[in-house]
């Protein structure tokens, strides 16, 4: 069974806060559509550089430019679309 | 009331060659040491190609006349061929080194032995041949085993400021020189390729699989490298007294911080900027008394348009002819400062300026490009030579002729 | 005047295996270790280190960072003119953590958290970029003479600008990885000991011990002063005692003091049989009239543990007042406390001097 869109959202949020150590800083109103970049959350390139490595190693998806990534990371639901659309290991 | 700082000996292995005159002929000929790794064992041998010093350890404990259990990182045996041609050009006695300084730079240390060994090392109940390199994950072990090795006493130091480390060796031995607490200051970093080394900058995602393309709007990241090379460091004075002959003259120098990102630098080039400007002042020169930059170089997106942006920033209109001599070396991290400070003490002794190889495409955010063939009879008076490195740290050295 | 110029240390912030962090208070009460390694007595890291910066910090550096902070307050400065940090093995546990994934995963999917704060100069960059620090930047590396380099380097420029401020530190980590390679080496101790009796031991070896201090440098006095540092001189690899003696008496000579100048001596003895050796008989010689200090039972061995000795000799001077725990013949007390001697070892090889003295 192929997972849903909305159930790699509840499963990236989950992963995203353990890798990236989010717990104590996630602000107000965070959710899927929030970005995680820039204004929103706030991540940097070396974070991108760490979902870079989660989506190959979790979802066999291998990016080969970091700047692919901006769009791909930019919230945790376009995440979980590309995961949808590009991972035959959901 | 402060001495002045003269060169009179260096010492240099890299892929070029292992020593100063081959590494001058590859320069003059083209030939980059960039190729598929063959003495690092890594997974990575095939696809990430460096500029890989072709010569194996056993070879390196032979040339030196080292027995080969006693210990020495490859860092160390790098280390210590281009050390023994840089006491060896000044003609140093052994008082003379005894009573040298010694800073070397490093970013890895002893690392590559380390990892090979890590598992034995890791378990206090094994004994064998490993148990030499049981302190190389310090990095000021090389430093202490190159002093012991040539008989240098008087001071030491080690230096690790990442890429721009032995840029900043050159700077503290000059201090140390013209506050005359040294006549002598033997300056310079070693580097070896490691696993370690290489799959840290691929998680990081800016190296080529290609060879680089510094300055190139297509680059695509840099190429690591390894080496070694020191520089003779001596008062003034020291000069008088012992008759040598000096080459060059370090005139001036900057270190600043970039204060902008842990592994990137500024877009707007500002700690490049300072550096610079520090390292005129210091000298006492106009932007327009430069004839020369060897350009860090690194054929990151992010470190040649902030570099640029940096230069431009400085030389405004009249930006000198300038080159990253990266393509020929690869990056060869602590050591990048003095190998690179070496290359500009040769084009100011030979009047030339070396290429930038693979340079094909204009960066559009840059109005300048670098020399891309040999210049002969350049004319040369005043060279900088830039270093920067993660951390935020950024160097420039202005070496002079005499 | 002397000529000599005279360094004042003007803010202290220090985080040791001993409850170091809080400035007012001076070793009053001791923590005990009941095995071989001792590690950093840390505060509430949130006080010092802005959320967003903690969240990808590794202890090491959050420790540095809160011992840089803390000076940086206490000398009142809000961006020194530079930043210089010393260090014997950096961040290794981070470093072992990149080769252990390294080698685990045969190289792949690796992630770069680790491999960019195994960097030497991470602390010092990090410094720089939380106070926008602009200026000079350096990292020393060099073993049990790291934090020795950074003085020097950091005294020469004060020369220069004496009126400028230098946030100079030095830090070392416990790692796992160190003691495991090094206890083959009889750097510690094997049989388990209680940190306090560490000088009551009779074999090889120390104990491991980390922390991280940083130390405002000026070549003026503010109000916020502790005391001044008159000079630093380190002797590299000496070849017998009496060249450490000669060392000594040169360095004193050049500060125009003699021995009965010396109100009070920390020596830098380890614990360790073999390498205590020239302490013991500096202690019966050179110095055998002067009341005598040790410290590494505190802090424990380490490459820059000087620097602790540094923080504990400004301390005394500051606070007029010296602590049981460091007194080597508790029963005296030393007539005045105006000048200080810090006598350094590393391995029976790096061998440092630091002269201080009250303001």
């Amino acid at each position: 069974m192929k997972k849903t869109v909305d159930e790699l959202v509840v499963e990236l949020r989950a992963e995203l806060i353990k890798q990236l150590n989010l717990e104590d800083m996630l602000p107000e109103g965070f959710n899927e559509n929030t970005p995680l970049f820039g204004e929103g959350l706030g991540l940097d390139s070396i974070d991108s550089l760490e979902l870079v490595v989660l989506l190959d190693k979790n979802y066999g998806i291998k990016l080969k430019d970091p700047k692919e990534g901006r769009h791909v990371f930019y919230t945790i639901r376009t995440m979980a679309e590309y995961i949808h659309q590009n991972s035959d290991r959901i | 009331m402060s001495q002045r700082v003269f060169i009179t000996g260096y010492g240099i292995i890299t892929s070029l060659g292992k020593n100063a005159a081959e590494n001058l002929q590859s320069l003059i000929d083209r030939k980059a040491g960039y190729g598929a790794l063959e003495v690092l064992d890594t997974i990575h041998r095939a696809t990430l190609h460096a500029c890989e010093v072709k010569i194996t350890d056993r070879q390196l404990f032979e040339s030196l006349n080292i027995a080969t259990d006693t210990g020495y990182t490859r860092t160390t045996l790098l280390g210590l061929t281009a050390l023994m041609e840089a006491i060896g050009m000044a003609g140093l006695t052994e008082q003379e080194v005894r009573n040298s300084g010694l800073l070397s730079a490093t970013t890895n240390g002893g690392i590559r032995e380390f990892e090979k060994y890590y598992y034995e090392l890791m378990d206090p109940a094994q004994r064998g041949d490993f148990v030499r390199f049981t302190d190389t994950a310090n990095p000021g072990e090389h430093c202490e085993r190159l002093a012991d090795f040539v008989g240098i006493k008087k001071y030491i130091g080690t230096i690790s400021t990442a890429c721009s480390s032995s840029a900043n060796t050159l700077m503290q031995g000059a201090q140390l020189i013209r506050h005359k607490k040294l006549d002598r200051v033997i300056c310079g970093g070693a580097e070896a390729l490691s696993k370690f080394t290489v799959n840290g900058f691929n998680s990081l995602m800016i190296l080529d699989t290609e060879h680089c393309r510094p300055f190139d709007s297509t680059r695509k990241g840099l190429n690591l490298g390894e080496g070694a090379a020191y520089i003779v460091l001596e008062s003034e004075q020291e000069v008088e007294r012992s008759g040598r002959k000096p080459i060059a003259e370090l005139k001036g120098y900057g270190n600043a911080n970039d204060a902008f990102h842990q592994t990137a630098s500024s877009p707007d080039g500002k700690g490049a900027f300072i550096a610079m400007e520090q390292a005129l002042a210091m000298a006492g020169i106009q932007p327009s008394a430069v004839n020369y930059i060897n350009a860090h170089g690194t054929a990151t997106e992010n470190n040649d348009l902030s570099e640029g942006l940096g230069i431009q920033r400085l030389f405004d209109n009249h930006v000198p002819d300038f080159s990253s001599t990266k393509p020929y070396t690869g990056h060869t991290l602590a050591a990048a400062g003095s190998v690179e400070a070496i290359y500009c003490i040769m084009a100011l002794q030979h009047q030339m300026i070396w290429p930038n190889l693979n340079f094909e495409n204009a960066m559009p955010e840059l109005s300048i490009t670098p020399v891309q063939q040999l210049k002969r009879n350049a004319s040369l008076t005043n060279v900088l030579s830039n270093s920067f490195g993660f951390g935020g740290n950024t160097s420039s050295l202005l070496l002079a002729s005499v | 005047m002397t000529g000599q110029p005279v360094y004042y240390i003007n803010g202290i912030g220090i985080l040791s295996p001993q409850k170091t962090f809080d400035n007012d208070v001076f070793l009053a009460e001791l923590s005990s270790y009941h095995e071989n390694v001792l590690t950093c007595v840390t505060p509430e890291f949130k006080n010092y280190i802005n959320p967003i910066q903690l969240r990808r910090l590794s202890r090491m550096l959050r420790i540095g960072l809160t011992a840089a902070t803390i000076c940086l307050r206490d000398a009142k400065v809000q961006t020194p003119q530079g930043i210089i940090t010393g260090t014997g093995y950096g961040f290794l546990d981070e470093t072992a953590k990149f080769l252990r994934e390294l080698l685990e995963q045969h190289e792949k999917q690796l992630t770069p958290t680790y491999f960019m704060q195994s960097t030497y100069n991470a602390l010092s960059g990090l410094i720089a970029l939380s106070v926008k620090c602009m200026g000079y930047n350096n990292a020393y590396v060099s073993r049990g003479l790291a934090f020795e380099n950074v003085l020097d380097d950091a005294m020469l420029k004060l020369i220069e600008t004496p009126d400028a401020n230098y946030l100079v530190g030095a830090f070392d980590e416990a790692a796992e990885v160190q003691f495991l390679a090094s206890t083959r080496a009889s750097h510690f101790k094997t049989e388990q000991i209680h940190n306090l009796d560490l000088f009551n031991t009779t074999t090889k070896g120390s104990i491991q011990g980390e922390g991280a201090a940083f130390f405002m440098l000026s070549g003026k006095a503010s109000d916020t002063t502790w005391c001044a540092l008159h000079d630093m001189q380190f002797v590299y690899n000496p070849v017998d005692i009496a060249e450490v003696k000669t060392s000594i008496a040169s360095f004193l000579k050049k500060n125009s003091i003699s021995i009965q100048d010396i109100d009070l001596w920390i020596d830098g003895a380890s614990g360790d049989i073999e390498h205590d050796r020239m302490m013991n008989d500096l202690a019966a010689s050179t110095f055998k009239d002067i009341f005598h200090t040790r410290f590494k039972h505190l802090c424990g061995e380490s490459c820059t543990a000087s620097s602790f000795a540094l923080w504990l000799g400004a301390s005394i001077l500051r606070h007029q007042q010296v602590p049981v725990a460091i007194k080597v013949h508790t029963e005296k007390h030393p007539a005045q406390l105006n000048t200080i001697l810090i006598v350094n070892q590393y391995m029976n090889k790096n061998f440092s001097f630091f002269l201080l003295k009250q303001v």
